[in-house]
């Protein structure tokens, strides 16, 4: 989904551009030592490649057509970090020439699609691609790829204040659902033959081969995402949690005091309050998520 | 081609055309920011920004129609989401979705249509783009139309053949990846052979001349005028 300009509340928008902005110099960094002297040339025309990609549409249950997104695909060919570059090229000439996605918005769009999209659709590839799963995890990956990026977009819109009913949300969750399949699908066939026509063209998975890391990272992106939908649409089901459970004061009281002088100048936009929450929320499982692969690694390793 | 559309209007000439992408580029970022950060749409803001694009569009000397029909692209989206905000009762936010959102597309299209794709490229880049992104951009919008083409030709053939499944439609992108892949390292061979370094080298040198300092200025004024004097 490419969010056009005028949606995203405008700390929103800074925010998310200034972090795309540096995701993907890195990222790029990371693409040029990764491929060989001066291969732009290769990225750039795979990236023409998807465009064409997508025009070749096919029928998806009755009356309704899917294509190809790529990211899944360009991670597991070109890896991670070009794919992203790539990815992050496609939105640029997509929000300039085809006015699909908006110039200020283009780094919300590039972090929701080139850079969450291709590393979730590569992770699961990069654990378990060359065990007995391989096929469950470029599948998972096409999956994921879609379904990440989609969850951030509606969580980004509804922080911003668009007014996004129940039923809508769960309607385009379903329709993004539908297309995560059918895009796993297509990456599973496409990879499938490219590696028959040319191994070469396929990356061979360099990571540890461990189907519990696999499994912690491919729910912790879906976690991740689907946390941030639901904590842009409830943002008080921290709180409520923490009245429940009766620590609300203290945690209160830990927060307050020392972010006390920040709260009353900043933290008074509700919109501000919400993306504190779902990135509080974030990190808590990401915390969560790295403490349990630490332990599950350590107890692996003895 | 339908989209080459925009790329023949970047071709031709005008007050506009004439001016660096870079001046170009700061006005159009300017008017985005601007207008992303108005504090209530109202009919005058409207007004204001609206009048800001046709005085450009009449600069361009591009025909406003076609102009308009593409712009039009966003409404899918942006009014869903307006009719959703109005329907809950907030008639102000539907109606700066629409306008923020219609007026950011059509400002971002005339900057495109007056500036030929690569010049503008390399005006960001010259403004701080990073240089790796630029290549691939230049790259992909350079082979776009031709493998854009080929894909169409490929499903010309297969609506011949009696449509494509699913099964079938993984094939042809596979087919198309393999030459795709192919195309590019042949076309890397080749430029490594005519000298290329990894930097894409533009014919011609960009002048930032007055009268594009003047363009840039004068949009800065107004824009900010706007918003001291009217609240725009």
């Amino acid at each position: 989904m490419h969010i056009p300009d005028g949606f995203l509340a405008p700390g929103m928008w800074a925010g998310l551009d200034i972090s795309a902005a540096l995701s993907v110099g890195y990222l790029s960094r990371r693409a040029q030592a990764g491929l060989e002297e001066g291969q732009a040339p290769l990225l750039g025309v795979m990236g023409a490649f998807v465009f064409a990609a997508q025009m070749i549409n096919f029928p998806v249950g009755i009356g309704t057509s899917g294509h190809l997104v790529g990211s899944a695909l360009l991670a597991c060919t070109l890896g991670p970090a070009a794919a992203a570059v790539v990815m992050t090229a496609i939105l640029i000439v997509q929000a300039l020439v085809f006015q699909d996605g908006g110039v200020l918005a283009l780094g919300a769009n590039v972090m929701n699609m080139a850079v969450a999209g291709t590393l979730a659709g590569y992770l699961p590839y990069h654990y378990w691609g060359r065990g007995p799963w391989r096929r469950a995890a470029i599948f998972l990956g096409g999956v994921l790829s879609v379904l990440a990026p989609a969850c951030l977009a509606l969580a980004e819109l509804r922080a911003s204040g668009v007014p996004m009913p129940g039923p809508v949300v769960g309607v385009s969750l379903l329709l993004f659902l539908v297309s995560a399949l059918v895009e796993g699908l297509i990456t599973l066939a496409v990879v499938g033959s490219l590696e028959k026509m040319n191994a070469g063209w396929v990356r061979t998975s360099t990571g540890v081969n461990s189907r519990v890391r696999g499994a912690l990272g491919a729910t912790a992106i879906l976690l991740a995402s689907v946390g941030a939908l639901a904590a842009s649409i409830l943002p008080d089901g921290l709180e409520k949690l923490a009245g429940n459970l009766g620590i609300e004061g203290r945690a209160r009281t830990l927060l307050a005091t020392p972010l006390r002088d920040y709260e009353l100048r900043m933290i008074s936009e509700p919109w501000l309050r919400k993306i504190a929450a779902g990135l509080a929320g974030l990190a808590i499982i990401y915390v969560v998520c790295l403490g349990i692969c630490r332990l599950m690694t350590r107890k692996q390793s003895v | 081609m339908q989209h080459l559309t925009v790329d023949q209007w970047s071709r031709r000439e005008s007050f506009l055309h004439a001016r660096d992408p870079r001046a170009k580029l700061v006005a159009l970022l300017c008017f985005l920011v601007w207008l992303a950060t108005v504090p209530a749409v109202t009919p005058e803001v409207a007004c204001g920004y609206g009048g800001l694009l046709l005085a450009a569009a009449l600069m361009a000397r591009l025909p406003l129609a076609p102009l308009l029909q593409r712009t039009a692209i966003v409404m899918p989206f942006a009014g869903t989401f307006a009719l959703l905000s109005w329907l809950s009762g907030d008639s102000a936010r539907a109606a700066s979705l629409l306008v923020k959102s219609s007026f950011s597309a059509f400002a971002v299209m005339l900057a495109v249509a007056t500036t030929p794709m690569p010049a503008l490229l390399a005006g960001a880049e010259r403004l701080g783009a990073p240089t790796m992104v630029v290549t691939v951009v230049q790259f992909l919008y350079r082979y776009l139309f031709v493998l854009s083409e080929k894909a169409r030709n490929m499903r010309l053939a297969a609506a011949c053949r009696g449509g494509l499944r699913r099964k079938a439609a993984g094939g042809a992108i596979t087919v198309l990846f393999g030459s795709s892949y192919e195309r590019a390292e042949g076309i890397h061979r080749a430029m490594l052979s005519r000298g290329y370094t990894g930097r894409l080298v533009m014919h011609g040198t960009f002048r930032f001349g007055w009268m594009d300092g003047l363009l840039a200025l004068v949009t800065v004024i107004v824009l900010t005028g706007g918003r001291l004097l009217w609240r725009l």
